[in-house]
């Protein structure tokens, strides 16, 4: 459910950002390799232009028998590529695996099965001895395997030139062999459905399984993996036979459509494997990459090589125009690993465009009830210096006063002048609202992990850290990234607002400047122990209180200088309506008043600076980018000042301390039996000031769980 | 701002290196900051709308504030006096030789006022446009005397609207010493702020505040020979100019840059719309002091953290006066940092009890004793 009261659908569609799109899709894993993809869709519609028939079934059949093979070498490569390593003899044991299986089939005249068996362990035998070389023996991949290479490559032309005459003339009749050659596995080349096969498993097997976990590893940090505890020397063994099944695998089935062998069989195709891999958009420094980025580069390079001599071009041109796609492709696979954080770093943030009505007058002397005043300059200063930064504050039923401080704590101060200071619970991250539920467990919403709860016997408990997923959002957002306040309602539902999505604690002050719908309010429900999300994307939602009759929340919007009101209950059960429209600044903390009315924080002043620049993404934006964080433009924040609303959203009065003397940053106040304590983000105390005329036995304890309440007339 | 002109501007930057936009140099070595403004002794009570400070040749100085020109004299300058009041603010003085003195009268021009009492002489116009705003003047030992005005037809107050709008219409005037046949040196510059002339009396140097240099020209006969930069790329606004004794001089600052005002002068749309939309005293720009108006632009910096504003924040306001050798180069500085309470210092003269300094923002007169330098 969204803001409908407030958001248009204009207003939407103004907000939508191409750029941000495109930085969140950047920072997607799947999303790297999407310039290779767009190629062998490009390159393949491309071909059905030119090429007669290029795009009918049959043809896309036939050109998939042809591929699998190289499919097979090509993920050969990519695995060993993942674990930092290079395999130059994929080519040459592919050739091997091709004349393996002919000679077991028809010069020994095994079975097939047994000839394909085998074919598959001479292919790990193969990489058994590049793995030892390289995983025991610690021998350069490159070297190793170029060896490899040379050595087999002689090998199979000495013995191909020995038994050609006897693979011309033996044939076999196994039915097993001709479906390997020529027949369909659910509609597929049998080829082709079993690298499908190959690949799904090896998805899994990289993406989902630890041992393809330890690959990437090692190919991302030899040293840091070996430190982990990685098995590296194994490993590397292991993969390297892996490749050399996989190339022989590839063997079987060329074998098998051939039923051939020549001395040109596989010659080259390391290079076009590699050329491949790295155009998919694995990257030759290892650590990175999939089996399907594989196959893309695959496709590509195979697409372009069937496709150009089709079209009539000269062979030697293609060799050319692969290698310079080799090129690039490095080229390009080097400046973007290096450059694609920095360039995620540019586009993140993406302000919005809006305008806020005009502010009503703070200045002092004016009959508004916003004018300035000293009301809170004198206040009486708690645990001076003792405290860092208590954003909120509450007081038990013993009239200990609490506050959560910049350092993970709870502090409490007791004693008849609360000049006791004690660390009562150290939760971690940023503790923020405050808020004690009937069993006098104080519920803390701490930024950076979630709704957390502290038992009167100071054991802290987790309550809460995740909602559900926003299905169609690209950032995963079932994480709660910044729990700012909360309030328990009367069924006792834990009701917070999770104020952005985008940014954390240390980076709040981008979402202010982005002003965009990053938030949400969120229930956890203790009854079902679940949570979920209430209302998505709200502009910076942070005070939370369930209004004295439990029937409704009040929702403040820090961006936006507004409180809206959500009903929980009665005929508009579900809704969201503005409750005050024009606030003079930046509001935080709301809380409820004995006298049935609402205290509101506000933590930042609007200025008219700032209010243009809301109307300027683009300057915000820029600012951004071009001015170090110190420098940027912030609302007026070295004042404090609390004011106090009614049902109705009528604003009553306001205290302030318009120089911040003694409150800046004020982000929270408390009402306690006839003294409103005071709270601020920044600052060293905790304040409090005598009320005058009010009820002197209120206190919030009791005006939720006890004889206060206003609910139950 | 569109795309386009967006993109012409960083070209500009990355084609033309040294034009306008230069990274605002930090303030180390000699510009080190300090405390130095702010252990100054303030001279009696506050004066406001103080704005130059000179010294007279018998260890007095005259000070102008407001309508009046006040001479402070005696032990720690206790002795106060009207000199002279006119009927628009007084701004910069100078001596003339021949001991009158020398007085900028906003909306008037160039006023003399002799020594007894009797009535200024104004010089009222220049090249056929009347001397609303000037903002320096100095006089050669052979009577000639030089001026500056910050933009034409604007008074000297309406500077923060000239940075905004980029304005380059600021002219060097030269009359004699019957402030008759003014003529115009120099125009089209960026609020040229003060002046002087050189020990030897063979060249005149002055600043120009949008351009943050100190510029030299040659005295040639009645004009004057072509500008060479004796100090360019400062860290702040510059103010006037005083000699300091030997070939040194008193730099003033009005104001620091910072890089969020050097990003708002890039934007023009921006400044469009502020000043279209702004009330002046809210604009994002340098300003003499901070109100601690919560209405006033606020950088994050700014925020007071545990009750401490960080003397480093980003300043809305900062004083800094610095002292400048015959080459340009900056020997001694003396700061109030954002913390500070003298901001905005406009002038400083030299006397036998020590340095007199002026800081408009706070509209104090302070003394730096010699026994602390």
């Amino acid at each position: 459910m969204s803001m409908t009261t407030y958001d248009s659908f204009g207003a939407r569609a103004r907000r939508f950002s191409p750029r941000l799109v495109l930085s969140e899709l950047m920072m997607k894993q799947w999303f790297e390799p999407v310039i290779p993809f767009f190629v062998m869709i490009a390159l393949w519609i491309a071909f059905s232009v030119v090429i007669r028939d290029y795009s009918s079934s049959e043809n896309i059949l036939s050109l998939l028998r042809l591929f699998a093979e190289f499919g097979f070498v090509a993920l050969a490569m990519a695995f060993c590529l993942i674990t930092g390593g290079i395999d130059l003899s994929v080519g040459a044991i592919f050739a091997v695996g091709n004349f393996s299986a002919l000679f077991f089939l028809l010069v020994m005249e095994w079975p097939a099965g047994l000839a394909i068996l085998a074919t598959l362990a001479i292919g790990g035998a193969v990489g058994a001895m590049n793995g030892l070389l390289i995983g025991y023996l610690k021998a350069r991949p490159f070297l190793t395997t170029l060896v490899t290479l040379i050595i087999l490559r002689a090998t199979v032309n000495l013995l191909n030139t020995h038994y050609a005459t006897s693979f011309a003339t033996n044939s076999t009749d196994s039915n097993v062999w001709d479906f390997l050659g020529s027949g369909n596995l659910f509609g597929l080349p049998v080829n082709a459905a079993t690298l499908l096969i190959v690949l799904l498993i090896g998805h899994v097997f990289l993406s989902r399984s630890r041992y393809g976990w330890h690959l990437t590893a090692i190919g991302a940090s030899r040293k840091a993996a070996r430190h982990a505890g990685i098995r590296v020397n194994f490993m590397l063994f292991a993969t390297y036979v892996l490749s050399g099944v996989l190339c022989a695998a590839g063997g079987v089935f060329y074998a098998a459509r051939q039923t051939s062998t020549d001395s040109t069989t596989g010659v080259g195709w390391e290079f076009q494997a590699l050329t491949a891999v790295v155009l998919g958009g694995v990257s030759l420094a290892g650590g990175k990459g999939t089996v399907w980025r594989a196959m893309i580069g695959a496709l590509i390079v195979f697409s372009l090589t069937n496709g150009l001599v089709r079209s009539g071009v000269p062979g030697y041109v293609t060799s050319a125009i692969i290698g310079v796609l080799l090129l690039a492709a490095v080229g390009i696979d080097v400046k973007w690993s290096k450059n694609r954080g920095k360039v995620i770093q540019k586009t993140y943030v993406n302000p919005a465009y809006f305008e806020l009505s005009p502010p009503p007058s703070v200045k002092s002397g004016d009959a508004s009830p916003y004018a300035q005043n000293d009301r809170l300059i004198h206040a009486e200063a708690i645990g001076l210096d003792q405290v860092e930064g208590p954003e909120d504050v509450i007081l038990d039923r013993q009239d200990r006063v609490y506050g959560s401080t910049r350092d993970g704590n709870i502090i409490r101060f007791s004693g008849p002048d609360l000049d006791q200071c004690e660390i009562f619970a150290h939760i971690g991250g940023r503790p923020l609202g405050m808020q004690f539920d009937q069993d006098e467990n104080l519920i803390v919403a701490v930024a950076g992990m979630g709704v957390y709860g502290v038992k009167p016997d100071k054991t802290v408990y987790k309550i809460t850290d995740e909602t559900n997923r926003t299905w169609y959002k690209l950032n995963d957002d079932s994480r709660l990234r910044m729990a700012d306040d909360l309030d328990i309602a009367p069924d006792g539902k834990i009701y917070f607002s999770d104020c952005t999505t985008r940014y954390e604690m240390t980076t709040n002050t981008l979402d202010i400047l982005e002003a965009r719908p990053n938030g949400r309010l969120v229930c956890y429900d203790p009854a079902t122990k679940t949570t979920s999300t209430v209302i998505n994307h709200f502009y910076f939602p942070n005070g939370i209180c369930i209004s004295h009759d439990g029937k409704s929340v009040l929702i403040a919007s820090t961006s936006l200088c507004k409180i809206f009101r959500y009903w929980l209950e009665g005929p508009r059960k579900g809704q969201t309506e503005v409750l005050i429209d024009q606030l003079p600044g930046n509001p935080d903390n709301i809380n409820r008043a004995s006298d049935g009315t609402y205290w509101l924080a506000l933590v930042g002043i609007r200025t008219p600076t700032f209010d243009l620049a809301m109307r300027k993404p683009d300057f915000r934006r820029r600012m951004v980018k071009e001015v170090p964080i110190d420098e940027w433009l912030a609302p007026g924040m070295n004042h404090g000042c609390v004011l106090k609303f009614t049902e109705d959203g009528r604003t009553l009065e306001s205290f302030w301390d318009p120089t911040g003397v003694s409150h800046s940053t004020l982000t929270s106040m408390r009402e306690h039996k006839g003294y409103l304590y005071l709270g601020g983000l920044e600052n060293n105390r905790i304040g409090r000031v005598k009320l005058t005329g009010v009820d002197e036995s209120w206190s919030g304890y009791e005006a939720y769980w006890g004889a206060k309440r206003r609910d139950r007339s | 701002m569109g795309f386009f002109d967006q993109f012409l501007r960083d070209m500009r930057q990355v084609v033309f290196r040294n034009s306008e936009q230069n990274a605002i140099p930090s303030m180390d070595g000699a510009l080190s900051p300090n405390d130095k403004l702010d252990q100054c002794t303030p001279i009696g009570d506050p004066l406001p709308g103080l704005d130059d400070v000179i010294a007279t040749p018998d260890g007095a100085v005259y000070a102008s504030a407001g309508r009046r020109v006040y001479r402070l004299s005696g032990a720690g300058f206790s002795e106060r006096a009207v000199v002279a009041e006119f009927d628009g603010d007084a701004g910069a003085l100078a001596l003339h030789p021949d001991g009158r003195l020398l007085v900028c009268v906003a909306g008037r021009g160039l006023a003399a006022v002799a020594q007894g009492g009797s009535a200024p002489r104004y010089l009222a116009a220049a090249g056929g446009r009347p001397l609303v705003g000037l903002t320096g003047v100095a006089a050669a030992s052979d009577g000639v005397i030089y001026m500056t005005e910050g933009s034409v037809g604007r008074g000297s107050d309406a500077w923060m609207r000239d940075l905004m709008e980029k304005k380059k219409s600021g002219r060097i005037l030269r009359c004699d010493s019957a402030l008759e046949s003014a003529i115009v040196l120099r125009d089209g510059l960026a609020w040229p702020n003060g002046l002087m002339v050189e020990a030897g009396g063979d060249a005149i140097l002055y600043t120009e505040a949008w351009t943050h240099s100190v510029l030299r020209a040659q005295r040639q006969g009645a004009g004057i020979g072509a500008s060479q930069p004796l100090a360019r790329n400062l860290v702040g606004y510059p103010a006037r100019i005083h000699p300091a004794g030997g070939s040194d001089l008193y730099l003033a600052f009005f104001g620091v840059r910072t890089h969020l005002i050097e990003f708002v002068l890039r934007e023009d749309d921006f400044r469009d719309d502020m000043m279209r939309t702004v009330k002046p005293e809210y604009w994002l720009g340098p300003a003499l002091s901070s109100q601690h108006d919560c209405l006033e632009p606020m950088q994050i910096g700014s925020i007071k953290a545990l009750g401490i504003q960080k003397p480093w924040a980003p300043p809305r306001s900062y004083g800094l006066l610095v002292r400048m050798n015959a080459e340009g180069e900056i020997v001694e500085s003396l700061h109030s940092r954002a913390d500070g309470a003298y901001h905005g210092i406009t002038a400083a003269c030299s006397t036998p009890q020590g340095l007199v300094i002026a800081s408009k923002g706070a509209g104090r007169l302070l003394l730096r004793g010699e026994e602390r330098q």
